[in-house]
């Protein structure tokens, strides 16, 4: 029961952050939250009350105009409509049972008008970070959640296979995509973590597919040349396999990111290291960032070694 | 284009004495940059962020982005940075003075401890006005977009007969869409079987139809009726696309349904027929209602209709429920985009639904949509 256990987490860890309330935008927070399947647009999302946590009732509240695809655990009491109006979205929100009395209410995001519309629903309630809660119950993995991201691994590595068999001299990257999402589609897992999934240099081609099941996401890489044919980089192998290595309970950033600089290669601007789950995630590492970022048991990585036009990739449990 | 949005910015941070902008959101980037990145899931989209920032004065937006590839010459390229991260927001500290007055579509908690100093304002105080009213050129944009994903659509609609799957139809949809060059997808296509009663459709918060709900492998059976919805980006713009269709080898509407669709054409018709520069949005509505024999033709958790450009749904929103005084005081101008979706529903049979895209001009409007209503007779 992936969802029960995920909403234990998260108010276990709202308590050890001693919030009464946890306000949630992200659709990845949300889906954790509730498990509601919510409508996949591209891009980011505008942060808004999409989802409450209220510790004291033990309930979640869900931005959701319907009840398909929700959850049983979530009532139809627990349900709120789509207003376009902050003050209809307000009066709803004012209805949620303990929060009007909250006295510490956690947020994902801000913007710049959402403290007062906090003060006007709990009037003596502090407003505090609330992400340290959301990623001390999300960054630790279920053996479900894993099972998850290994379902959406397979599916990616179909994506992969369809391009690597549409390579031809001459391809395009936007051939390939199309190949790509129409495989992924087929197998019922559409929206993909990236469209930017093929890179042409020369004559290489680095592929990079991922997908999403149930909200996990998983991905495969590695590169062809534009005649169909598996090439390994020396260089690119030992720099992945370096930081695979250094990936283990307690090691930091800075520890994945001077095993990657010690194989001689420059820090990447795009993530070298990232926590993956439903979809990206903390811990991050890249050039000028995540240094201080320490890896736990429990966690799954993302490793992703770019050298020259070369990709391979590698997802780590630890 | 990009320089006439630019521009349009500086205005407003002009007129409003703001010290600087600075956006994070994927449109919103899009909009006040013109650069190009791939479509992503909201969670990279949130960790691997294109950052824009404008401040008054200055010849040029400044990107800090991890695709620097799909950044136009003209704009101040930088590296990425992580919004989302304390040391990745640290950065950004030194982007404005301190005291200095900025208006941001988000603000991260990192973010938040690193601009201490800052005096921050909605974004949508500038990107509204900005937005509203499009130039020539974006018009010719969601054109574009409108016209690539009607023609993935004209694949697509042969293939809705029994047996097929809603994530059939996204598989061909997606494959055509990038064949025929489209930049990127927006949003995981709908394809709805709607019930013949609201009572049969999923439980709502107001007691109106559920919809747009999302896809699965549900198999399709002759004679449900599909409300479609689709949308991709050219040039960073939104397409929207709006049908009704049935499922079926043959499909051929019952009278009822083509008079479903005939009514539809006529709320539409009633809008269009006031559509020129100087009407205001709930006059468009009030016909919208006289036409309908009093009552709404539309969802109520939605609109009559709404705009389109760098985002899907953008203002003017008409019919929301910001209220009356909200749409008498949105008056039609030139340039302003309306994608018009009326709904008709009949309980106990149905409903039909479509979606045709205008643009206001000086003397009235012109149409950005062109795709046939089959199988249904709408005249």
């Amino acid at each position: 029961m992936v969802r029960l256990e995920r909403r234990r987490r998260l108010f276990d860890a709202m308590a050890d952050h001693d919030l009464d309330v946890l306000v949630l935008g992200r659709p990845a927070d949300v889906v954790y939250a509730t498990g509601a399947r919510q409508l996949w647009t591209s891009g980011s999302r505008p942060f808004g009350p999409a989802c409450l946590a209220v510790a004291e009732t033990g309930r979640t509240h869900l931005l959701s105009t319907w009840d398909e695809g929700v959850p049983p655990e979530l009532s139809h009491d627990d349900l709120y409509g789509l207003s376009w109006n902050p003050a209809n979205l307000a009066a709803s929100l004012a209805k949620i049972p303990g929060l009007s009395s909250a006295r510490r209410v956690g947020t994902g995001s801000l913007s710049p008008g959402f403290p007062r519309l906090i003060k006007a629903l709990a009037s003596d309630a502090e407003l505090v970070d609330g992400t340290p809660a959301i990623w001390a119950a999300r960054v630790t993995k279920t053996v479900e959640e894993i099972a998850a991201i290994r379902r959406a691994t397979a599916v990616a590595e179909a994506g992969l296979a369809v391009m690597v068999e549409a390579l031809s001299p001459g391809v395009t990257e936007r051939q390939l995509l199309a190949v790509y999402v129409e495989r992924i589609a087929s197998l019922g897992a559409p929206t993909p973590p990236s469209e930017a999934v093929a890179t042409i240099t020369g004559d290489l081609v680095a592929l990079d597919a991922g997908a999403m099941v149930d909200g996990y996401e998983g991905g495969a890489a590695g590169t062809w040349t534009t005649g169909g044919e598996r090439v390994v980089d020396e260089r690119c192998r030992a720099s992945l396999e370096a930081v695979v290595a250094a990936c283990r309970g307690g090691a930091t950033g800075a520890d994945l990111r001077r095993a990657w600089e010690s194989t001689g290669q420059p820090m990447p601007a795009v993530p070298l290291v990232h926590g993956i789950g439903l979809g990206m995630e903390p811990p991050i590492v890249a050039a000028g960032v995540g240094d201080d970022a320490v890896l736990a048991e429990g966690m799954a990585l993302s490793v992703t070694a770019r050298v020259d036009g070369f990709v391979e990739r590698e997802l780590v449990f630890l | 284009m990009r320089r006439e949005r630019y521009a349009k910015l500086q205005h407003q941070l002009e007129g409003q004495e703001l010290d600087g902008l600075l956006l994070l959101g994927t449109g919103n980037v899009a909009y006040a940059t013109g650069a190009a990145a791939p479509a992503v899931d909201s969670a990279r989209a949130a960790f691997m962020r294109q950052v824009a920032v404008v401040r008054p004065g200055e010849p040029a937006p400044v990107l800090f982005t991890p695709y620097p590839d799909g950044a136009p010459s003209d704009v101040e390229v930088h590296g990425p940075l992580y919004p989302d991260l304390d040391d990745g927001a640290a950065v950004m500290a030194d982007l404005f003075a301190p005291g200095a007055r900025v208006a941001a579509d988000e603000v991260t908690h990192p973010m938040s401890r690193a601009f201490a100093g800052l005096e921050l304002s909605p974004a949508s105080a500038v990107l509204g006005p900005a937005k509203l009213l499009k130039t020539a050129d974006e018009l010719e944009c969601i054109r574009a977009a409108q016209h690539l994903n009607e023609l993935a659509m004209a694949d697509v609609q042969p293939l809705v007969r029994p047996g097929v799957r809603q994530v059939d139809l996204t598989a061909r949809f997606l494959r055509r869409i990038f064949e025929l060059g489209a930049d990127a997808n927006g949003i995981d296509p709908i394809w709805q079987v709607m019930p013949p009663t609201k009572a049969e459709g999923p439980w709502t918060t107001h007691g109106d139809i559920a919809f747009p709900t999302p896809s699965s492998e549900r198999v399709l059976e002759e004679g449900d009726v599909i409300w479609v919805d689709t949308g991709i980006h050219v040039e960073g713009y939104a397409s929207d696309f709006g049908r009704t269709w049935i499922c079926a080898d043959d499909p051929r509407p019952s009278p009822r349904q083509h008079d479903q669709a005939r009514r539809w054409r006529e709320v539409v018709e009633a809008v269009l027929a006031l559509c020129k520069p100087g009407v205001s949005a709930l006059e468009l509505c009030r016909a919208a209602i006289a036409a309908n024999g009093g009552t709404k033709p539309w969802i109520k958790h939605f609109y009559l209709a709404h705009g389109v450009g760098t985002d899907s749904a953008e203002m003017p929103l008409i019919g929301t429920d910001l209220g009356e005084a909200f749409d008498e005081q949105m008056i039609l101008e030139p340039g302003m985009v309306l994608v018009l979706e009326p709904v008709i529903w009949d309980d106990g049979a149905s409903g039909y639904r479509s979606e045709d895209i205008v643009a206001i001009t000086d003397e009235g409007w012109v149409q950005l949509s062109d795709y046939p209503y089959d199988p249904y007779e709408t005249t």
